[in-house]
């Protein structure tokens, strides 16, 4: 069994935001909602200055603190570690968004669906046919397209991503791209201090 | 793909694909689109098959669905029944059938038509199907009212045919290894294919470990990504260009064995500027083996000079490469710093970085497809930001010059000219010219008109004899239509997806006024624009996943043409461009004429068996048909299966396509165009031929200043505009999914400022500024950034939209265009490229002013920034 993860090299982000589209594409996001952000920090003084594009999503953590506070036992993690909310079970306390340290957990509000991506008041077709997987009132996050992972397919963020800055793969496996980045490139995870051990790595 | 009926995620559920071709910028990635079982249209991604995009797409091509979808879209043909208009008045449409709709236009087309075929003002802007833009053609208009030409590249476009004889240029990122960018975001934000060059240019960065060095204004997404963001003062890019090559020829750090070879710059030039011919017209070269002139052409030569002074045939003259050399006396990095603000050091730094990535001292080689070829892996690169200046021809011509000492115009990792569409596979782009050299093709978008008195095009295409149309113009002569000599005012608009009101500088008000001036305005589009509320009649089209297409739009890498096929019926009463055109044409009486036109246009002369006949109205399958058979032979069913005939650019073509001619290193055709133009004006006797720019025509560039940096002293600061890849190319801001991402960007939200600047003028962020250049005046909240040029404020191009039925975009208190001239003073009286910087003085404000927030402006208040909650989140 695979156990799945996700490495961003930040020497190849350039920001674009073709990840965050494609997912709310993919997914059928309302408006507000994101799977995926790419946030990006300005650091140092004129003209000395930089800028860093730092792509984030659902860590899939090994101890997932989301899961360990779900009363409802609707957050579970697959068996190839994909972390899962059961829209069916999540009763939208609420609980996994404050435990989680990178803000990856949305509330769907009813009123995102209502007023529809155009605020009309009135959903496009596109959006009627994506927005019954959700329940409104549910919290929600990045599940790597587990869809498209069990059908051989790569998340929509890594195919569409223009500079291959994304790279999914086998974490288990040693020859795999990604562990292969892991390795050589000195592949960091986000906050370790919290002890989560994200399956997702940073190499710069 | 592997479909699942349970599958929550849209690529999975059960329906089909279709092969197609992305329209979300000008440009031509190819795309899969997959229809649901209901017919749905939920997924839309790149093709893997093609060369170019790789299976990837950007943010706008990602956000497509979201435009085919727009509730605001236009359902079936509209006549307004308010009589009056303006930015913020509802035309009140009422549906009309197309009947109805075709009867109202061609009636009033004709009309016009009848009278005075002048009086037709057309802005047809869909790049994609230049089959459209020529329709004016059919009946002897030339008039031009959209922005491609002067907001993108007036001048640069002259100057790559002049130099490559191509469209557009990019640097090879096969091979290259030292990467400048100035004033682009091409191979990371924008341009040329945005998101197959980033892939490109990645691979090199990351894989090859490319450097690259960003010159601009602003810390962009290209200077953020590169080894060294050079930043400098706007509008100085060209002094900084000359100073860089002033470096490399006082070092001797220049490929001058290319320079003697492959370019006329041993051509001895004259005291008058011309080449020194002899009486049968060839042109000198000075032997410096045997110290004597001869022929460029003689059997016997031996080393040329580039240097030095000599007397042939009676007349003191210097090679071309001396004359450069004698403008670069005066361009050291320490003069030029004053202008520029780089520090000599850096400059003379980056020209050593440049000469020795360049391999010049070692020549090296390289052997692709059997050529042996000089391998030259360091570039300078530029667009929009850098070009787009008064003095544009010049500018352009001394960024070529960077290359041009580097021996790397269409070497591999070098400097290429990329064609726009080379109509089918063996054409080539290259002819001979005179004297050795290549032929210039400063038109790359087809006819210009002839030289003309009285005027006969409002915009004055008539004095601009390299241009590309200069749109502005028409509020120019518009505002003075005596001064110029117009017999003539144009009064009958026909626009198909352009946005002429959003997209053109000048003051809007000035531009209502002109758009108050039409008697009647047909619009062809699909969502409403600020130029559709002036409409009189719409015509609403298909969009691009309902009709057909093929298209092949400047790819830096790869050629071939990509097929666009219907993925679902029209959802609306709409009709597709080509049917729409093609009807006005036959009511009109000129659909002869129109396919004609086409048969030139679209190059089917060259093979007759595809030629359109009189009496027959095409489709645009039919016209798609015949664009891909003219490709490869291939007919639509073949590209129905592939999608596209895309494969990475022929080496014959791409590298070194003009080998055994010589290129245009000193332009003497500027002599050539301005005499001639000036012979023409004399003999018609145009009054203002005494006034017109002829100092603008160099065969060289110069130090001259832009007038943009004499503007009175009380404007401090530069203004300038910009877009990221969410923004590139035209309208992004009325979809719901680039909304979020942009107006989530602190940069997209504020005028931008560098906090130094901010401090010495008292100002913090998110206060209220009132922003003037000596043309026009906008209003919004300050963002600081150190990613700034000190001297610089910035404006994304998000904060331009007027406010009316835009599908919730959100608004700016005002749009740069206004801040820009529309005169001639500040128009390239070589290319018409008018000025795309301006000084300006801000002012801080207790409040929004009062007609703001009562909303008596056409634009509202972004206010986003005061918002809570948002910052940097994105």
């Amino acid at each position: 069994m695979a156990r799945y993860g996700m490495v961003f090299d930040l020497k190849r982000c350039i920001g674009c935001n073709a990840c965050v589209v494609g997912c709310k594409q993919e997914n059928s996001l309302p408006d507000g909602v994101f799977f995926t952000r790419t946030l990006s920090q300005e650091y140092g003084v004129y003209p000395t200055v930089n800028r860093v594009y730092i792509p984030t999503l659902c860590n899939h953590c090994e101890d997932a603190p989301c899961q360990k506070v779900c009363p409802s036992g609707a957050t579970y993690t697959r068996p190839d570690g994909i972390v899962m909310v059961d829209p069916e079970k999540c009763i939208g306390c609420g609980s996994c968004a404050v435990a989680c340290p990178y803000d990856q957990r949305t509330e769907l509000k009813a009123e995102s669906f209502k007023a529809g991506l155009f605020g009309t008041g009135e959903v496009t077709p596109f959006e009627k046919q994506g927005y019954v997987r959700f329940t409104p009132g549910m919290v929600t996050k990045c599940d790597f397209c587990s869809g498209r992972v069990d059908a051989g397919l790569d998340p929509a963020c890594v195919v569409t991503c223009p500079t291959d800055a994304r790279i999914f793969g086998d974490l288990d496996d040693p020859n795999s791209k990604a562990s292969r980045l892991i390795r050589e490139r000195g592949g960091r995870q986000p906050l370790p201090e919290k002890n989560t051990r994200p399956k997702v790595y940073y190499i710069d | 793909m592997a479909a699942n009926p349970k599958a929550v995620h849209n690529s999975i559920k059960p329906g089909r694909w279709v092969r197609s071709t992305c329209k979300m910028c000008l440009h031509s990635c190819t795309n899969l689109i997959h229809v649901t079982e209901d017919g749905i249209i939920n997924t839309v991604e790149g093709d893997p098959t093609n060369p170019s995009n790789r299976g990837k797409l950007c943010p706008k091509g990602n956000s497509a669905i979201m435009r085919h979808y727009d509730p605001n879209r236009f359902k079936q043909p509209l006549k307004r029944t308010n009589p009056e208009k303006g930015p913020n008045v509802d035309p009140k449409w009422q549906p009309i059938s197309w009947d109805e709709a075709f009867d109202i236009v061609a009636g009033k087309l004709k009309e016009a038509l009848a009278d005075d075929p002048r009086r037709i003002i057309p802005s047809l802007e869909d790049f994609q199907k230049m089959n459209i833009w020529v329709w004016p053609l059919a009946f002897g208009n030339f008039n031009f009212f959209q922005s491609g030409g002067t907001m993108c590249g007036g001048a640069y476009h002259p100057v790559n045919g002049y130099i490559h004889s191509a469209f557009a240029a990019a640097n090879d990122a096969k091979y290259c290894n030292f990467w400048v960018n100035d004033g682009t975001g091409d191979g990371f934000s924008s341009h040329l294919h945005a998101a197959a060059q980033s892939y490109w240019v990645a691979n090199a960065r990351v894989d090859r470990g490319m450097k690259c060095v960003t010159v601009e204004p602003r810390l962009s997404i290209s200077g953020a990504k590169s080894e060294e963001w050079v930043p400098i003062r706007p509008a100085t890019d060209r002094h900084f260009a000359l100073s860089l090559c002033h470096v490399m020829v006082s070092e001797r750090w220049c490929d001058f064995a290319f320079l003697r070879r492959d370019t006329n710059a041993p051509y001895l030039v004259g005291p008058d500027g011309y080449f020194v011919r002899n009486a049968a017209g060839k042109v000198y070269v000075w032997d410096e083996t045997v110290g004597q002139a001869k022929l460029w052409d003689d059997p016997t030569l031996g080393k040329l000079a580039l240097e030095g002074s000599y007397t042939v045939e009676g007349k003191a003259c210097k090679p071309a490469f001396q004359r450069f050399r004698d403008i670069l006396a005066e361009c050291s990095p320490e003069a030029m710093e004053k202008i520029t603000t780089v520090p000599a050091a850096t400059v003379r730094r980056l020209a050593k970085q440049l000469y020795d990535a360049a391999e010049i001292a070692r020549d090296s080689k390289i052997e692709i497809d059997g050529r042996i070829l000089p391998l030259r892996p360091a570039a300078y690169n530029y667009y929009r930001g850098a070009q787009g200046h008064k003095l544009g021809f010049q500018t352009n011509h001394a960024f070529k010059m960077v290359n041009f000492l580097l021996g790397n115009i269409d070497a591999p990792g070098g400097h290429m000219g990329v064609t726009l569409d080379d109509q089918w596979v063996e054409h080539g782009h290259i002819e001979p010219g005179e004297n050795g050299m290549i032929k210039p093709t400063p038109h790359q978008l087809g006819p210009v008109p002839p030289f003309s008195w009285p005027p006969q095009t409002f915009h004055l295409m008539d004095y601009f004899p390299v241009g590309v149309h200069p749109p502005h113009l028409n509020l120019e002569v518009f505002m003075n239509p005596e001064k110029y000599g117009l017999e003539f005012r144009p009064d009958t608009m026909v626009v198909c997806h352009s946005n002429p009101l959003w997209a053109m500088q000048g003051p809007r008000e000035k531009w209502f006024e002109f758009m108050r001036s039409m008697k009647f305005i047909v619009v062809s589009d699909i969502i409403p624009t600020e130029t559709t509320q002036w409409a009189d009649v719409i015509l609403p089209s298909h969009d691009v996943f309902e009709s057909w297409n093929m298209t092949m739009i400047e790819p830096p890498h790869t050629e071939g043409m990509c097929m666009r096929q219907p993925a679902v019926p029209p959802l609306y009463d709409t009709k597709s461009e080509e049917e729409i055109f093609t009807e006005l044409a036959d009511r009109l009486g000129v659909l002869d004429s129109y396919n004609q036109v086409l048969n030139f246009a679209l190059g089917f002369v060259n093979k007759p068996e595809l030629m359109l006949q009189p009496g027959i109205r095409y489709t645009d399958k039919e016209i798609a048909r015949r664009k891909g058979l003219l490709w490869n032979g291939q007919d639509l069913d073949w590209y129905m299966e592939h999608g596209h005939a895309v494969t990475e650019r022929r080496n014959d073509k791409w590298y070194r396509p003009w080998e055994g001619l010589r290129l245009h290193f000193y332009i003497e055709d500027m002599l050539k165009q301005r005499d001639d133009l000036r012979a023409k004006m004399d003999a018609a006797g145009v009054p203002y031929r005494d006034t017109w720019a002829w100092d603008d025509y160099q065969p060289l560039p110069t130090t001259r200043l832009d007038p943009v940096h004499e503007e009175p002293p009380e404007y401090d600061l530069y203004g300038i505009f910009f877009k990221d890849i969410q923004l590139n190319f035209g309208e992004s801001l009325s979809n719901p999914w680039i909304q979020d991402i942009v107006y989530r960007d602190p940069v997209h939200i504020a005028f931008m400022l560098n906090p130094q600047t901010a401090a010495k003028k008292g100002l913090k962020a998110t206060d209220i500024l009132k922003v003037e250049s000596p043309y026009g005046r906008i209003y919004g909240r300050l963002g600081l950034s150190e990613g700034w040029h000190p001297d610089t404020l910035g404006v994304s191009n998000s904060l331009s939209r007027a406010k009316g039925k835009l599908g919730g975009v959100k608004h700016a208190g005002g749009h740069f265009n206004d801040l820009l001239p529309y005169d001639l003073r500040n128009t390239d009286g070589v290319t018409g490229q008018p000025e795309t910087v301006c000084k300006l003085r801000i002012t801080r404000l207790d409040d929004w002013p009062q007609f703001l927030k009562d909303g008596g402006s056409v634009y509202d208040l972004v206010d986003e920034i005061a918002l809570p909650g948002k910052g940097r989140k994105h």
